[in-house]
């Protein structure tokens, strides 16, 4: 006999399912399809060639480069954004005097737009009247080629980006490490454990999701860097620090090159996906412990 | 009964489309200081012709370009008059998507420049006219006359004098940079290199289509080209117009190996510029073959399609008579492309660069005539900078971009 029980489901996430399969499943198909053909629109005059263009990428030092860099970034990225908001949280969570004005200090670049934000830097960023240089030239130190050293600019990117999502962080572990009881504390106090051992052995074990969460959110986000270079450098100097969201976007918007655009964004889906799988697998893991 | 009302009523909705596409004109061109011109030129055509409706759209570079291709390209009739970048004409024209214009009666009178009419026919130089040059952009180059003489320097003639005076005047005067350009990669750094490769007497691509670049000439050109940076200011690799236009207006520079005619009149401006009338503007120097400054023409076309093809026409040989050109470069300083508006007294009493631009238009040569163009000078762009920032040897860095171009060509 039917059971309406049992398709109730089904019918509550088929809106979801539908909008999921045109937003989603439809343009990556169609993406992974066009990567197999040339062609400078759809499938209209297209000339299917196999994987030539797979083999195009993986010998464009472009393609090499923007992979690397899209890499470093997410990686540099998240660990600097993670790591200081822990340092962040941890300082604010007690109280002290003025910790009303200085919470919504720190959050306030996340709340600049992004063009806002490099147009900021742009301009402290400047080799001769630039902000930070003029710092580094009254401490006697030489000046900085911000953007336009090539091992230095793709550092200087990273910056901005942890001086503007530290924020948000911040608030996730501020967050967590407000939700650990205060028991847990006085506890620990009793015991006599130190504050060192009290934050390894007890608030970072306790804060992990909530660093994990922080560290999905931002190395997601990192990966698709696309305006803050865009608006910084262009992707150079040279190839120096060119994304793959800016290739991808070379490759389809300004060359038209839509087969082999399609092609580097089937790897990008690659290198995002061997990333999400990890954090994929973790989340799991803690599933199961439910 | 019936079949008569409808032939009537078809017939009368002809006509009223005809006589409607007749009394209407629109035109689409560009934004900023082009459309100041295109205004000025259909506020006077507006007076000769009180009843026409005339429609004026202003679109930015990338948009000007989209529209027009979409509305050509699916013949919607959406233009009578369009205004178009010498790079994307060969695309226009070799696809039938402009009138041919000696069929619409007027031709083209000698007057106008030889380069900038040569670029307007397909094909080049020879064959049909579909267009009328409109806006006589070239690119000049621009030095201080007062730090020359004071070194006992002469205007350069060759781009080797270029790197000569450069060494000079950075070591023996501070403050001040031996030469700039604009460093940023694409459409910049191309623009800064092309003259100097062209007058080393090599190309990107050659008449066939075939990528060049790998020539004994090229190299050459493109080590002298990296030499300037030795005197160039610190950071050069990110300079665009703004920080070129800076350098040259505060006095912080020898030369410029890029100036745009639009960027002149703020050299002699005293409120702008720190060393009103010590820049010299003159056409670019030479090497083993003549100056080559790089064109960068605008032209008016009718679009194949256009519903109202003769009053575009019309229009188009008005605003470009010698009389209008004339009033247009007074009052807005669009560059002419008459030869004879250039030689104009009172044109040249108000800039007084015109005769080196009217020198520099006659010997400019024209971007290569392909319609992969603009991806072709995204990837001379990239290893440009690639070799401008160290990270490839400029030997190498041809040798890859001909062979990236070559490939782009044929796919």
């Amino acid at each position: 006999m039917h059971n309406p029980s049992r398709s109730v489901p089904f019918v509550l996430l088929t809106p979801a399912l539908l909008l999921f399969a045109a937003l989603t499943l439809y343009p990556l198909a169609r993406g992974i399809l066009l990567s197999f053909f040339v062609t400078d629109y759809g499938f209209a005059g297209a000339r299917f060639i196999g994987l030539e263009n797979y083999a195009d990428l993986l010998g464009d030092r472009f393609f090499q480069r923007a992979s690397w860099n899209t890499v470093a970034f997410t990686l540099l990225a998240t660990a600097g954004e993670v790591g200081l908001g822990l340092m962040l949280a941890l300082m604010v969570n007690r109280r002290f005097p003025g910790r009303w004005i200085v919470i919504p200090s720190l959050v306030a670049p996340f709340v600049l737009s992004t063009m806002v934000v490099t147009a900021i830097w742009r301009a402290w960023f400047h080799f001769d009247f630039g902000f930070l240089n003029n710092l580094l030239r009254a401490a006697a130190l030489p000046p900085v080629e911000w953007l336009f050293d090539p091992n230095i600019a793709l550092l200087s990117i990273v910056l901005v980006d942890v001086w503007q999502t530290t924020p948000l962080t911040f608030l996730i572990l501020l967050a967590g490490l407000q939700a650990i009881p205060l028991e847990v504390y006085e506890a620990a106090r009793l015991d006599g454990a130190s504050p060192r051992r009290m934050f390894l052995d007890m608030i970072l074990p306790l804060l992990m999701p909530h660093i994990f969460l922080a560290a999905l959110l931002r190395s997601i986000d990192s990966f698709k860097i696309f305006d803050k270079v865009y608006a910084l450098t262009g992707g150079g100097p040279g190839n120096a620090t060119e994304t793959l969201s800016m290739y991808v976007y070379r490759l389809g918007f300004r060359f038209f090159d839509i087969g082999l655009a399609s092609a580097a964004a089937v790897v990008m889906i690659v290198i995002a996906g061997a990333l999400a799988a990890v954090y994929a697998a973790r989340i799991i893991k803690g599933a199961d412990h439910v | 009964m019936r079949v008569l009302t409808a032939g009537a009523l078809a017939g009368a909705l002809i006509l009223s489309v005809s006589a409607q596409a007749a009394d209407k004109l629109v035109i689409a061109g560009r934004d900023g200081g082009f459309a100041q011109a295109l205004a000025k030129a259909v506020d006077l055509y507006k007076a000769k012709h009180p009843d026409l409706q005339i429609e004026r759209l202003e679109l930015p570079y990338g948009g000007l370009y989209e529209k027009a291709v979409i509305s050509l390209r699916e013949k919607a009739g959406a233009y009578d008059v369009l205004m178009i970048d010498d790079t994307w004409s060969v695309e226009f024209m070799s696809n039938g998507w402009l009138a041919d214009l000696d069929k619409l009666g007027g031709g083209i009178d000698a007057d106008f420049i030889k380069p900038t009419v040569d670029v307007a026919r397909f094909p080049v130089g020879s064959g049909t006219l579909y267009a009328i040059p409109f806006v006589g952009n070239v690119e000049l180059f621009a030095y201080r006359k007062d730090l020359f003489d004071k070194y006992g320097l002469a205007r350069p003639a060759k781009w080797t004098d270029v790197v000569t005076a450069a060494k000079t005047i950075s070591e023996k005067e501070t403050g001040v940079s031996g030469v700039v350009y604009r460093g940023t990669k694409g459409n910049p750094i191309v623009t800064g290199f092309l003259p100097i490769l062209w007058a080393h007497g090599a190309d990107v691509v050659d008449g066939k289509g075939q990528a060049i670049l790998n020539s004994p000439d090229a190299l050459k050109a493109l080590e002298l080209f990296l030499s300037l940076k030795a005197y160039a200011p610190k950071g050069v690799e990110t300079y665009n117009a703004s920080e070129v236009r800076d350098a040259l207006m505060q006095g912080t520079t020898a030369m410029s190996i890029e100036l745009w005619p639009s960027w002149a009149p703020s050299l002699d401006d005293p409120a702008k510029s720190k060393v009103p009338g010590k820049v010299e503007v003159i056409a670019a120097p030479g090497q083993v073959k003549g100056p080559a400054p790089m064109l960068g023409s605008w032209l008016l076309a009718v679009p194949a399609d256009a519903p109202n093809a003769k009053g575009g026409r019309d229009f188009i040989d008005f605003v470009t008579s010698k009389e209008m050109q004339k009033a247009i470069a007074i009052d807005t300083g669009n560059p002419p492309t008459r030869a004879s508006v250039y030689k104009d007294a009172d044109v040249v009493a108000k800039y007084r660069w015109y005769p080196a631009q009217l020198e520099a238009l006659m010997t400019a040569v024209a971007r290569p005539r392909i319609t992969q163009w603009s991806k072709v000078e995204t990837i001379l762009g990239d290893y440009l900078q690639l070799a401008l920032v160290g990270q490839m040897k400029p030997k190498e860095a041809l040798e890859e971009a001909n062979a990236q171009i070559d490939r782009a060509l044929k796919r």
